[in-house]
């Protein structure tokens, strides 16, 4: 009630005429994270399903947890394995809190583990929340609408892709281009038509490759290289991926990567929430599976001797790599997807197609899934234009225009 | 069932039924003054006929229907007529419109009509029985049942559907209906078949009204005479109740877009409807009562009452037990595509099937709109298969002939999409706001086409004058030279070529004008502006035939002509 009652003393202020008048976008997302706003629109049910945007995102974000925990604690497993094996550890602020919380670095301790994970990934999320936050706010005051919960999804997905030892002012700077240029220049929430996270990831990708792609980004120890599963892959073959780690390893996530997208597992965890809840599309899911699957078939059958990366067959190209967490939780943006239902099964396809297709072929890009969902998000009212006009022609088919008389 | 009988989407929404059904169908006490509005129906307002401080008895007529569609309204209580004027009405607007007031004497003296009995009477006498007493479709659409009854003159009506679907959450006035009086609904179907024409009579419910369910089947077995009457249980789906749906789910067949189930040889209609129509041929009890459900949070005792039309209905929730500091919202109908009232001091009407006092906790607030994020639940929702998401786009941008041609009239604004948005845009309200604007430029559009066809009408006309005139000088001109053309015949291909010509217009213009006049016969039911543009464009085809056959007189009648015109 307290709080209730200090929101109403304020909200003279903020209403027109008012002195902070500007800020009311400000007001209200405060006053709506604790109540639902007392202001009436006029839908014509009066009744409604209980699910709402809110509720939406808050569950989507939920279902990132699994992987994000999981990602912290693999994240600080692997770099205590390097410092076990000689290599010295980043130091700094971080060594500090973890010396502090668990009494240093210790592999076999899930919970120094877990702690020094988190000294990496937990910064870059809150640099995240708190720089995609003051965009949203900026462009929602400016423009007088409300702040959308859009922003709470969109800074944990984008702090998930990236790799544990990324410069904070890089998270900053791709945040900023992934809610600005990928969302706000568009009109917000709703209007973009690009994933904001991988517009952000990606602007990163190519402007800053060294802190991104490469060997020696995904393990937090100072010196150690440690290739990810695809460029192993890639470089030495499936023969090496398979000595090095097993299929279930890569599975459950014990390989280096970018931290919410090491454990399939994990993410196939978050994606039982989601379908459940019907939040995300399972077509679109299926899609992108199905089109993995279908191509990278291909791709064996086919065969290859001078690239090896033609003869991974689909369940690996399943666990390794951002795969798993771009077909459960980029590909399934609704804003960017089509919207269409037959739409959204072609529109994942596409993404799977694509994905393998630049993993394999283009070795430039070991990573395929980012770049084929932005791809794929480009095509996407294309896709819709099409069923659209189909149906238009079906209904008409079906229903007809009323019996017009032939005189 | 097979998906081919099933329509698409829908929607389970709390049906919150069983406040209303706990207690027998009941009588609301008698008003002491009704106020009856003079359009309680789709069409045209009807025409009072009782004179202020006149005496009227319960079941007298009041006002005579105006125009083609149109009902009579009759004294739902006896007493004396206090006042014609305009008064606050349920309107989703909130206006006053012209209403009948009586003040009661509490006697309810009857004035019945003469009692029938339908399988001995012929159907023109039924026929105007029904439109005498002012029947209207009671599930809310408000369509004069006369009108329907007579559908059959025009289409093939094989099946009489009765929609006891009832889909809407809250409402259960259908439901208490067959529970007490299932054998006078039955018997209603039978007399409406009787007079469509139709073989087969259909009943369909939704699952969850077992009781009404038990009734039927008992009226049923218990009936003997024919046609027999097949009941469908179907499964409870909102908006299974939705005409075109219910139709498509119990017989699989499709409404044409803009078309009526009497396209597809189905009559639907209301259980209330039924009873009343059996009530007001044998009984001669025209319609001055109804059955609504009263329900809500706010009424200490809900149920349904067989009311007075025209009862304040602040004297019904009274009665109902109202808890004025409960009230946060009334709604007239369901809560899906009800109509909320702001004032209670407003007449029961002859649509109004349900009355919701709503608590605050029950029906809050629908809470700010967000951002759409296509989500595509409401594409799943609709139980017509339109895009509403994109169909919102377009009407938000007032890009209505786009929202038009992804079939926006097709919209049965259920509401069904504004049920499962997750971001609460107010999707049907938009779309009802664009198929307003879109009605009003067709509108334009007609107006300006029938200025078109009369200011053509002028031109024909002058054009034909012009034409005799010529034709007369003509004539003059020859009988005065006709020797002297004889002697210098000029003769030639280019006055036979203007004959040809000529003659090929007089065919069109006649044609234009065979057209004209069938056009006018079979819109011979239509308004009275429709009729008045047929008649003009009629009117304008003959000035051109009349022009074209003057001119070929006057071309034959031309000696450089006429010696090809007798060979």
């Amino acid at each position: 009630m307290g709080i209730r009652q200090t929101l109403d003393n304020l909200e003279p202020h903020f209403h027109k005429g008012g002195k902070y008048e500007k800020y009311y976008p400000l007001f209200e997302a405060v006053d709506t994270i604790f109540y639902s706003p007392p202001s009436v629109a006029k839908t014509t049910a009066h009744v409604r399903d209980g699910i709402d945007l809110k509720r939406i995102m808050i569950t989507v974000w939920l279902c990132t947890f699994p992987a994000m925990f999981f990602g912290m604690w693999s994240a600080g497993w692997q770099a205590n394995l390097a410092i076990a094996d000689g290599y010295a550890s980043m130091g700094g602020w971080r060594e500090a809190i973890l010396m502090t919380l668990a009494g240093g670095h210790d592999a076999s301790s899930w919970w120094s583990n877990l702690v020094l994970g988190a000294t990496y990934f937990l910064p870059i999320y809150l640099v995240n929340f708190a720089v995609g936050g003051f965009w949203e706010v900026l462009f929602a005051i400016k423009r007088g609408h409300e702040v959308n919960e859009g922003f709470f999804v969109t800074s944990v997905l984008f702090a998930l892709i990236l790799p544990a030892t990324i410069p904070l002012w890089q998270v900053a700077l791709g945040i900023t281009f992934g809610v600005v240029i990928g969302k706000e220049i568009f009109g917000g929430t709703g209007k973009n038509f690009l994933n904001p996270a991988l517009t952000g990831r990606a602007f990163l990708y190519f402007a800053y490759p060294a802190q991104i792609s490469g060997d020696a980004v995904w393990v937090a120890a100072d010196g150690f290289t440690g290739a990810t599963a695809l460029s192993i892959a890639f470089q030495d073959g499936m023969a090496a991926l398979s000595s090095q780690y097993s299929w279930w390893d890569a599975f459950i996530g014990f390989i280096p990567g970018s931290v919410g997208e090491v454990s399939t597992l994990a993410i196939l965890i978050g994606a039982a929430v989601l379908l459940w809840t019907k939040i995300a599309s399972w077509r679109i899911m299926l899609g992108v599976f199905l089109g993995m699957v279908a191509t990278s078939a291909l791709f064996n059958l086919i065969g290859s001797d001078t690239n090896p990366m033609f003869a991974m067959p689909w369940y690996w190209h399943l666990v390794v790599g951002g795969f798993a967490f771009g077909m459960v939780f980029m590909a399934t943006d609704p804003v960017s997807a089509s919207m269409t239902n037959q739409g959204r099964l072609l529109f994942g396809a596409l993404i799977g197609v694509m994905t393998v297709l630049i993993r394999v072929v283009n070795p430039a890009f070991p990573e395929g899934i980012m770049l084929a969902i932005l791809f794929a998000n480009l095509f996407a009212p294309l896709i819709d234009h099409f069923f659209v006009q189909a149906n238009i022609k079906r209904r008409l088919k079906r229903t007809g225009a009323t019996a017009e008389e032939t005189a | 069932m097979s998906r081919r009988f099933d329509f698409p989407g829908g929607i389970h929404p709390p049906t919150r039924k069983a406040r209303s059904t706990r207690e027998p169908l009941r009588e609301a006490p008698l008003p002491r003054r009704v106020v009856l509005p003079l359009t309680q129906h789709r069409g045209q307002p009807a025409e009072p006929c009782v004179a202020v401080g006149e005496r009227v008895r319960t079941g007298q007529v009041i006002a005579r229907p105006q125009g083609r569609v149109s009902a009579a309204l009759h004294a739902s209580i006896s007493g004396i007529v206090s006042a014609i004027e305009p008064r606050p009405v349920p309107h989703p607007g909130g206006l006053s419109a012209p209403c009948l007031v009586i003040e009661g004497d509490g006697s309810d003296e009857w004035a019945p009509m003469a009692a029938l009995a339908w399988r001995t009477t012929d159907t023109e006498t039924l026929h105007r029985r029904l439109a005498d007493s002012g029947l209207v479709g009671l599930g809310g659409a408000g369509f004069p049942s006369q009108l329907k009854a007579r559908l059959g003159e025009h289409h093939a009506i094989d099946t009489l559907v009765i929609n006891a679907a009832e889909c809407e959450p809250y409402i259960s006035a259908d439901d208490m209906t067959l529970r007490r009086h299932a054998a006078e609904v039955l018997e209603g179907a039978r007399l409406l078949a009787h007079l469509l024409g139709a073989e087969r009579i259909l009943v369909g419910i939704e699952d969850d009204k077992p009781e009404a369910l038990a009734a039927l089947n008992t009226a049923i077995t218990a009936a003997q005479s024919p046609p027999t009457i097949e009941l469908q249980v179907i499964e409870t789906r909102y908006p299974s109740g939705g005409e075109n749906q219910l139709i498509r789910r119990l017989l699989g067949r499709q409404v044409p877009s803009g078309g009526l189930p009497a396209d597809v040889g189905v009559v639907c209609h209301n259980p209330g409807t039924l009873w009343a129509a059996l009530a007001a041929v044998r009984d001669g009890r025209p319609q001055v009562s109804r059955v609504v459900t009263l329900t809500g949070e706010a009424l200490a005792r809900p149920g349904n009452v067989i009311a007075r039309l025209g009862t304040p209905l602040a004297e019904l929730l009274e009665d109902a037990g109202l808890d004025h500091e409960r009230l946060a919202r009334l709604v007239m109908g369901g809560p899906m595509m009800g109509q909320p009232l702001a004032r209670l001091d407003l007449p029961l009407i002859k649509t109004a099937n349900c009355l919701i006092a709503a608590s605050a906790e029950e029906l809050p607030p629908p809470p700010p709109p967000r951002p759409c994020i296509r989500c595509g639940d409401c594409e799943t929702a609709c139980p017509v298969a339109l895009a509403p998401q994109r169909l919102l786009a377009f009407a938000q941008a007032e890009a209505d002939d786009k929202a038009r041609e992804l079939a926006l009239f097709d919209c049965i604004e259920c509401g069904a999409c504004d049920y499962v948005c997750p971001s609460h845009l107010p999707l049907v309200a938009q779309f009802r706001a664009a198929k307003d604007r879109l009605r009003h430029k067709d509108a334009e559009a007609k107006r300006a086409e029938r200025a078109r066809h009369r200011y053509e009408c002028r031109q024909a006309r002058l054009e034909r004058e012009a034409a005799e005139k010529e034709a007369r000088r003509q004539a003059r001109r020859q009988a005065a030279s006709r020797p002297a053309a004889q002697a210098t015949p000029r003769g030639g291909a280019g006055g036979q070529e203007a004959v040809k010509s000529l003659r090929i217009a007089q065919a069109a213009a006649k044609a234009a004008l065979r057209k004209a006049e069938r056009a006018l016969a079979r819109a011979s039911d239509a308004d009275a502006a429709t009729l008045a543009d047929l008649e003009t464009q009629r009117a304008t085809a003959e000035e051109h035939l009349r022009a074209a056959e003057a001119r070929l007189t006057a071309a034959q009648g031309d000696p450089q002509n006429s010696a090809e015109e007798t060979p």
